[in-house]
């Protein structure tokens, strides 16, 4: 159980995230979008707090994350998986170190670690670029060795930041497809900040609308999409029913397309 | 307190400690300063002792040797036989070293033991080595020296003796026209040069320069007389003559001797004064003749010969009349006051005539006289010495007779006392009244007589009354002139008495004023006159007074002509020598002005047609080797100091930029709003020195570059010492603001290694460290990777 109270973040002038709130069940798909810029990074980055909020709560399991200390954040840390847009992987190591990496410095045996790691990357299908550098991998590739990093710490929360804002159209697809199948098959929760709109019509228990770091709109698809009340929802509607060719009722739901 | 300070110290080790990447950096910085500062020693090392090594070659080591004896190259050999054995007997435990060859001339460097490096060896070096075939100079290299110029010859002494008692001088000495000081240390060195400074500070000279013609007779004497009046004005209290060295030059003294001969006999040369005739005119140097003992008179156009006196004028009055002296024959000798001009050694035309002063008859006479006084003096002294001994039993008496006039003075008023009470009673006798009533009976029996007379004429029988009553008047009249004799007695008595004690009083005061004589002090002064006058008696004075009479009788047989050939031949002697006379110094105190000196010199020198200047006392001449040992090490303090600037930027650069570039970001994630306005602009200043990274930088920047600065011994110039660690922070400070583009990281890494839930020191040795610039940073970091 994740609930976010009132968050704030400023960056000097620019107010990025405001009395954000936002309650998430175990095992629940979050999608939030809204226009570029309207702090939906900012707020993701808090809940593990990549980006130290100003003030606000983020209980986890009954655990303020804001109030721990850094050992505790750390511990933390291990169990929310975060996918970000430009993939963050670390240039000198290989796939599979960088899987490694966070396992083997939380203290598995590196032995274990590199099964572990094996294991993620087979998922996400790499399972013959273990050892490429990121640099021998696809856009596509590397996120998926991104995804396969968050994955192996077999976390409870899944964050993603736009992963697929970097790729072009034919590598979205590929890494879509991973995202699905784990928020479909895995019980951790995931929160995820895409534009992809088939994707968040598919997958999302919820759907959350910020406009300048606030939350204009939340609910399932099949509420926010058939009937919005924001503008920005009104102009996501706008948008599925220009790009499906169909009305959004028609596909609001979880599954729909599958 | 000791336990608030245990407590931060456990909580600073637990806190900084605990991380391990703040060990690896505690580590780096003991490793980036033992590097750098050994860098740094080693490159100024090799420096100083490449140039060190170079100059040794050529002159031996600094200190190595003290003298180099420079010798003609054909005759080295034997220079080197003959250097070798005066070494060995002179020198023993000396060495010796062929040097380089130079313009013919072959430098060999002589090592002194410690022993023989004193004054009076380096004084004597000259004479020392004077047996050295082919030796064409000796100079002395003994270091540390310092070797002091354009000290006036008379200033020497005074210098030298000042220097000596400055702490760290070994002694000082005279090395040509030098002053050369050895230095104990080189250490004391700079110390001395100081103090050298410091003294050469506190005099300066007064040159006194006379224009061409006008220069003084006798500058050396002249000089000392402005010295002393200088020196008697309250405010200057010390002034030398320093023209010449009287100690060292010798010729020189000679020389003022020879003219304050030539101004003796000069005084007493016959002056003759030459009164020209009309349409006469004299000019200096013009031979005017007079008859001498040539039985007759001059002749126009006749030869000069030897029996006529000859006179040089000498100078010429306002008047016209010449002033000359007799440069032959004798003024003595003179026959005729008539003067002819001598052209060629032919008597000219008659132009003037002349009157002669001869000072030494004078003089003779004066003698004389005095030889005359000299014989009386053993008389004086014997009538001196007499009256001393009558003066001293006088004295011996004194006393006595004081005290014989006081119990007198006693006696006399004992006396007094007598006569006052012998005659007291009568005194108070009332005589008058007796004398009355005398009167009255004495009338009534010579009444009673005329009576009894007539009577008698009547009666006979009463004759012999009247005769007794006749009797009775006698006696009446009789004790009337006792009592009138009474009387007197009594007012002699009176006026006895009254005498005595005036006497008795003016005694004692005058006996009071005898006693307040001091008799011993009067006696000491008796036996110190007998003392002189015996001394006086003493003196042979028949030898001084022969003596006298000899140059009484001397001196006027001195002939004119002697006196100029003399003056003549003296003037060849000085006109020879080299004697300072356009140009007088005088060393004074740096507080004396020529303002003030001016009248005091004028005043001496009689006018004011010179010119003053003040000039130093001396200058310190660099010397060579000591300035290139001392620039070679001020080149081995800055080769270090730049190698530690060089190394702090390098350690800086390499290993701490990634550092400052990771505090910046994640102090940047995490910025606090913006001011607006001057705010925001006070607060980005601010930001330019405060924030963490900043501080960071300017830390360990001031650390490495202080410590490599301290331990490898470096300097920069017009850098103090508390310079050194604001320089090492203002590089931190620029590295700092520049980190960024020095050192880029990946954000997108390093936050990729936050969210997975490494710890600061791991994102630093996986992500950022390895992701840097090589450096010594990476080379510890790598160890302890665990993705290497």
């Amino acid at each position: 159980m994740l609930i976010i109270k009132d968050l704030y973040k400023q960056f000097g002038s620019l107010i990025a995230v405001n009395g954000f709130n936002l309650s998430i069940t175990t095992g629940e798909t979050v999608v939030l979008m809204g226009p570029s810029g309207c702090g939906k990074s900012t707020a993701i980055r808090t809940i593990n707090r990549l980006v130290e909020p100003d003030h606000g709560s983020i209980m986890l399991n009954n655990s303020n994350i804001l109030a721990m200390d850094p050992d505790e954040l750390r511990e933390v840390r291990k169990r929310i998986g975060f996918v970000f847009q430009h993939f963050n992987l670390i240039g000198r190591l290989s796939a599979l170190e960088n899987v490694m990496l966070g396992l083997v410095m939380s203290g598995v045996k590196r032995e274990n670690a590199k099964s572990k790691a094996t294991e993620s990357l087979i998922k996400v299908g790499l399972e013959n670029h273990l050892n490429h550098k990121p640099d021998q991998l696809s856009g596509g590739q590397q996120q998926r060795v991104g995804i396969a990093r968050a994955l192996a710490y077999e976390p409870d929360i899944m964050l993603w930041d736009e992963p697929t804002a970097s790729l072009d159209p034919i590598l979205v697809r590929e890494v879509l497809v991973v995202m699905e199948d784990l928020a479909r098959y895995r019980a951790s929760t995931m929160i995820v900040v895409t534009h992809e709109l088939p994707f968040a019509l598919r997958v999302a228990d919820q759907i959350v609308l910020m406009d300048n770091g606030k939350i204009v709109e939340e609910g399932e698809p099949s509420q926010v999409f058939v009937n919005p009340v924001s503008d920005i929802g009104k102009k996501y509607k706008e948008l599925i029913e220009y790009q499906m060719n169909t009305s959004a009722q028609s596909l609001a739901g979880k599954g729909q397309l599958i | 307190m000791a336990n608030i300070l245990t407590k931060t110290r456990k909580t600073f080790v637990r806190t900084f400690f605990s991380s391990s990447f703040n060990r690896d950096i505690v580590m780096l910085m003991i490793v980036s300063i033992a590097i750098g500062s050994s860098l740094a020693s080693l490159v100024a090392m090799s420096a100083n002792s490449y140039f060190s090594e170079t100059i040794s070659t050529l002159v031996g080591e600094y200190g190595e040797f003290d003298l180099l004896i420079n010798v003609r190259e054909e005759m080295k050999e034997n220079g080197n036989v003959q250097i070798e054995k005066v070494i060995e007997q002179v020198f023993p435990g000396g060495k010796l070293k062929e040097g380089p060859t130079l313009n013919g001339l072959t430098s060999f460097l002589v090592g002194l033991p410690a022993q023989y490096k004193t004054k009076q060896t380096y004084e004597t070096m000259d004479s020392i080595f004077g047996s050295v075939p082919g030796r064409s100079g000796i100079s002395i290299m003994t270091e540390p020296r310092i070797t002091l110029r354009a000290v006036p010859d008379g200033a020497k002494s005074t210098i030298i003796e000042q220097i000596m008692h400055i702490d760290g001088v070994l002694f000082a000495f005279r090395d040509g026209g030098s002053v050369t000081v050895i230095i104990q240390s080189l250490d004391k060195s700079s110390y001395v040069n100081e103090e050298i400074k410091k003294l050469l500070g506190q005099y300066h000279t007064i040159d006194i320069a006379f224009p061409v013609g006008g220069e003084p007779e006798n500058s050396m004497r002249l000089g000392e007389q402005i010295a002393n009046a200088i020196q008697e004005e309250k405010a200057a209290g010390y002034a030398q003559s320093v023209s010449v060295d009287s100690k060292s030059n010798d010729m020189v003294y000679m020389v003022s001797s020879m003219i304050e001969m030539k101004r003796f006999l000069t005084a007493f040369a016959t002056k003759a004064k030459i009164t020209p005739v009309t349409g006469v005119s004299f000019i200096i140097g013009d031979s005017i003749a007079f008859q001498g003992t040539a039985p007759n008179a001059l002749i126009t156009g006749v030869p000069l010969d030897a029996t006529n006196i000859l006179v040089k004028v000498t100078a010429v009055e306002g008047d016209g009349s010449a002033e000359g002296m007799v440069i032959q024959g004798d003024g003595m000798q003179v026959a005729s006051s008539q003067g002819y001009r001598v052209i060629n050694s032919v008597i000219g035309d008659p132009v003037g005539t002349a009157t002669f002063q001869n000072p030494r008859n004078e003089l003779g006479k004066a003698l004389k006289e005095t030889g005359d006084l000299v014989l009386q003096i053993p008389k004086i002294a014997q009538n001196a010495q007499n009256m001393a001994g009558v003066a001293n039993n006088a004295l011996n008496n004194y006393s006595g007779s004081i005290t014989a006039v006081e119990q007198t003075l006693s006696s006399l008023a004992s006396a007094g006392t007598t006569i006052q009470s012998a005659t007291s009673g009568l005194a108070n006798l009332d005589t008058s009244a007796i004398q009355l009533q005398l009167t009255n009976s004495s009338h009534a029996v010579g009444s009673l007589v005329n009576t009894l007379q007539i009577v008698r004429v009547l009666n006979p029988d009463v004759s012999s009354s009247v005769n007794e009553l006749t009797a009775t008047q006698q006696n009446l009249t009789n004790l009337q002139n006792t009592l009138g004799a009474l009387d007197n007695v009594a007012a002699d008595a009176r006026q006895a008495r009254s005498a005595i004690d005036n006497i008795v009083v003016n005694g004692n005061s005058m006996v009071a004023n005898l006693r307040a004589f001091d008799v011993n002090g009067a006696r000491q002064t008796l036996t110190e006159a007998g003392t002189g006058i015996t001394q006086l008696q003493q003196f042979n004075t028949p030898l001084v007074a022969a003596q006298l009479q000899y140059l009484a009788t001397a001196v006027p047989n001195l002939k004119d002509e002697e006196i100029s050939r003399s003056i003549a031949l003296m003037d060849q002697f000085i006109a020879g020598q080299v004697i300072p006379s356009q140009r007088i110094q005088i060393m004074t105190k740096s507080s004396i002005t020529t303002e003030f000196a001016e009248p005091i010199i004028s005043g001496v020198v009689g006018h004011n047609n010179f010119s003053l200047y003040t000039s130093a006392v001396g200058i310190i001449e660099p010397d060579p080797r000591g300035e290139v040992m001392v620039i070679l090490t001020q080149v081995k303090a800055i080769l270090a100091g730049m190698v530690s600037l060089i190394a702090t930027i390098i350690f800086l650069t390499l290993d701490h930029t990634a550092v400052m570039t990771v505090i910046r970001r994640k102090r940047i994630v995490n910025k606090m709003p913006q001011a607006k306005g001057w705010k925001r602009m006070l607060q980005g200043i601010k930001n330019t020195f405060t924030v963490p990274e900043c501080l960071y930088g300017m830390g360990i920047g001031a650390l490495i570059l202080t410590t490599t600065f301290v331990l490898s011994g470096g300097g920069i110039p017009y850098l103090p010492w508390i310079g050194v660690p604001f320089l090492g922070a203002a590089m931190g400070l620029l590295l700092a603001n520049n980190s960024e583009k020095i050192s880029p990281i990946s954000v997108d890494e390093v936050t990729a290694g936050e969210a997975l839930g490494l710890s600061f020191d791991e994102v630093m040795r996986e992500i950022v460290i390895p992701n840097g610039r090589p450096g010594l940073l990476q080379t510890l970091n790598r160890r302890k990777m665990k993705f290497k």
